[in-house]
Parts: structure tokens; sequence; C-alpha cells
């Protein structure tokens, strides 16, 4: 079975589609041309593209394809009511939901929109909107993006920089903060209610309780579904700074992250692209870089990276696609791309 | 009719139509007829902040905004501000 990278960029999308192993990928595009890509993805459900979509003139929106790329629809239907005070600034992520024909949109200023009509309409989400603590909600370098949505179990949960995480146990009507243990060291008060910066939020596909967070201030692991959370950085890790998150759907004990030096110098640790596994769910990490070059000062964004059954797949904001079977080395399907905000897998029959 | 000139990545928001002749009084009325109203006016209505509309070449942000008349004969033009990167 091939893979069908949706890799989106800077400067428009891409789609690959080969073998994780292989050096041979094949490439399509730039499609949405004009468009920055900040996250795609092909809906597991009926097959539907869908990115989210920003330009620096004409703001963020949503568009979908039901041919692959060959023609797209665009929302004409998204914002935020004008009593919020509050203007729509980009759009993050989308995120299948549980029914048939809902998505979940993450957006800036940290605001959750759902469909139940596969993207045409939105409604924007008021527990998000108007929760009690956004007052204490800080902007980060990125904005204050809602980047982070996983749907599990009947559980939703949202990661917003510099917000925090937080869980829904009633389909997003209401959103329990989700932040014990997890420290805001730039900050004056270290282990806050909220205003944590997560980075990339993922619960695990097939062991619902446990979350895995990279943080601004380290990486996390949760059993109880984000009541609370175990710091693991060191034993392994060079630095607990990172955004990239991808998990194993296999075995709920491994995770990746691609660590950068420090808040302060956003670059690969060491000066060399490493992905970093545990596969004792974070108790110890091993540096996973063959085929990767040992010089790089290379960034990757939190949307750029991902797994699927038959491998990892990132992408570096220098424009370089890298693929890997979950065990072999690391070949390069692509290079001098635009730079790559986000990568998703997908079957490609 | 006034005359609206999109420029390409509108264009291909719009199906691929580049110009749009439209009865309309308003710069405003205009904007909001066209199948890209939502990319050049924001949930409030408003002209986004890097979006530039010139009638006969005057920049209406130096005129009444949305609220500029317009003559039958009116050549609308949308730019991008000169921006980004």
């Amino acid at each position: 079975m091939a893979v069908q990278l949706s890799v989106g960029t800077r400067k428009g999308l891409f789609l690959f589609r080969g073998e994780p192993g292989s050096g041979a990928w094949e490439l399509e595009g730039p499609l949405l041309s004009g468009w920055s890509v900040y996250h795609a993805l092909v809906d597991p459900r009926d097959g539907t593209l869908y990115a989210a979509t920003n330009n620096w003139a004409y703001g963020g929106t949503f568009h979908r394809s039901n041919d692959l790329g060959q023609t797209w629809e665009r929302t004409e239907q998204l914002g935020l009511p004008e009593e919020s005070g509050l203007k729509l600034a980009a759009t993050w992520h989308v995120e299948p939901g549980q029914e048939e024909g809902t998505l979940w949109l993450g957006g800036d200023p940290g605001v959750l929109f759902r469909s139940d009509d596969g993207g045409a309409t939105w409604k924007v989400n008021d527990g998000i909107l108007s929760h009690p603590t956004r007052d204490r909600w800080q902007p980060g370098a990125g904005g204050m993006c809602c980047h982070s949505i996983q749907v599990s179990d009947g559980s939703l949960y949202v990661g917003i920089s510099a917000a925090g995480a937080f869980r829904s146990d009633d389909g997003g009507d209401s959103w329990a903060p989700i932040n014990s243990n997890v420290a805001a060291e730039f900050q004056p008060e270290t282990y806050p209610e909220v205003g944590q910066c997560v980075h990339k939020l993922l619960a695990h596909p097939n062991q619902s309780e446990r979350l895995w967070q990279q943080n601004h201030c380290g990486v996390y692991r949760s059993d109880d579904r984000g009541d609370s959370w175990e710091r693991l950085d060191g034993n392994g890790l060079p630095s607990g700074f990172g955004f990239p998150l991808a998990l194993d759907a296999n075995d709920p004990d491994v995770a990746y992250v691609i660590p950068e030096e420090s808040a302060e110098n956003r670059v690969t640790s060491d000066g060399r692209l490493g992905v970093y596994r545990t596969a004792d769910g974070g108790a110890s990490w091993e540096l996973w870089s063959d085929g990767l070059p040992d010089q790089a000062w290379a960034a990757v964004l939190r949307e750029g990276f991902g797994s699927d059954a038959q491998g990892l797949y990132f992408g570096t904001q220098s424009g370089s696609v890298w693929a890997a079977p979950h065990s072999g080395g690391w070949m390069e399907a692509a290079r001098d791309l635009p730079p790559i905000l986000s990568v998703e897998a997908s079957e490609w029959p | 009719m006034a005359l609206i000139l999109l420029p390409s990545l509108l264009a291909a928001e719009a199906g691929g139509r580049k110009q749009f002749e439209l009865d309309v009084e308003t710069v405003g009325e205009a904007l909001r007829a066209l199948p890209v109203a939502n990319l050049l006016l924001d949930e409030q209505g408003e002209l986004r902040r890097l979006v530039n509309v010139y009638v006969d070449g005057a920049d209406v942000r130096f005129a009444d905004g949305l609220e500029t008349q317009l003559t039958p004969t009116a050549n609308v033009r949308v730019v991008a501000a000169v921006a980004g990167g």
C-alpha cells in the first residue's frame, strides 16, 4: 500500500505519493497557489482533502476538495461573532469529528469551530470562545493558535498556545483546563491553571487515557486523560524544547520528538537533524538519525511531523521532506520546497 | 455598470473570473456582491487591512471607504497591499 503525503507549505500544497524507504516519490503541486497551507489532510472517512488556508491579505479560511485537489471549494461562512470583539486571524488545524460530516477547525485567536456539513459552514464553539479563563491567555510568537484538536473515545481535547490544554466530556459545551504539573516557566507563577504553552498535543489512537504533549517547557505524558502529567525530558533528550510530536498507533509507549536547542535559539539541537524516539513511555530517549544530515540547523514546525502504519514523515522549514519506515533509515523525499508548515500521511490505494 | 477587476488569486477563487460588471451604487455593495466577498471583508463587514480598493485610480480609504459612490462607468480595482514575503 502506498502513502500519500499532504505537505502544506507557505506557498501552496504539495501531494507526494510513494512508500517510506523508497527514494522515488511522485510529486503533484503546488495546489492552492498563493495560499499558506497551515494544515491539510485527507479525511479517512470519505477521501475528501481539507486545507486550513491563510493569506497575508485575504485572511484565514478553509478549502476542501472532493477530487484530491483538482478542484476546490472555499467556505464562505467563517468568522467570529461581532459581540466577541474578536476577529479571526488565521486557521490552523482541521480534524475529522466522530459523527459523519462533522469537522473541527482550530484558529487564532484561540478559537474552535465545528462544521456538520463537511466544512461548507462553520459555527464557533462558545465553550472555548467564552471560556472563563480567556482573559488569562496570552498569545505566543505564533499568535494564540488553537493548533491541536483530538477526538478520542467520547472526549475532545484542544491545545492552544499560550493558553494550555483543555478537555471536553460533553461534546464541546464545556471545557476543563488540563494543565496540572505542566510548567509555564516564562510566567511568574510556574504552575498556573492556564497559560501553559502547548506546542503539540496528541491522544493515543488506541489507548484513549494516554496523552502526549510537546510543550514550550518540556515533553509530557498523561495516563489519565490529562488530569495529571509527567515531565519526560532528560534521559537522552538533548532539550525539552521543540514543536512536533508523533506517535505509533500500535504501541502507546512509543513517541517521537524533534528537539530544538531552546526557546531562544530555535534550531535543531546540537546542530544536527535528529528524531528522538522513546519506546518506554518517555523514561528514555534515543537518537534516530540514520540517513539524516549530521550538520543541519533546521526547524520542524508543530504540524510538520506525520505518521501512519507504514512510517514517519517530516518536513523542514528549509523545504526538505524526509520519510522512514518504522524500522529503517531516513530518506529525503524532496528538497527545495517552500517552507513546510504541515505533513500528514494517508493511504494511497 | 461598474467594472470590478480582481487580481489572479481572487479570480481563481471566483471560478476564474477576473472581471465583474455590477449595477451597484457603492464600493461596499460591489464587494459584498462578489463571490470572494469574505476574502475582502472581515466578519464584521470591514475592508481587510491589507486589501486596497481603487475607484478610477483613487484609494477609497481616502474617500468614503465602503460608502464611496460609484458612477455607472466606474472602474474598481482590488489590489493586495505591498506586503508579505
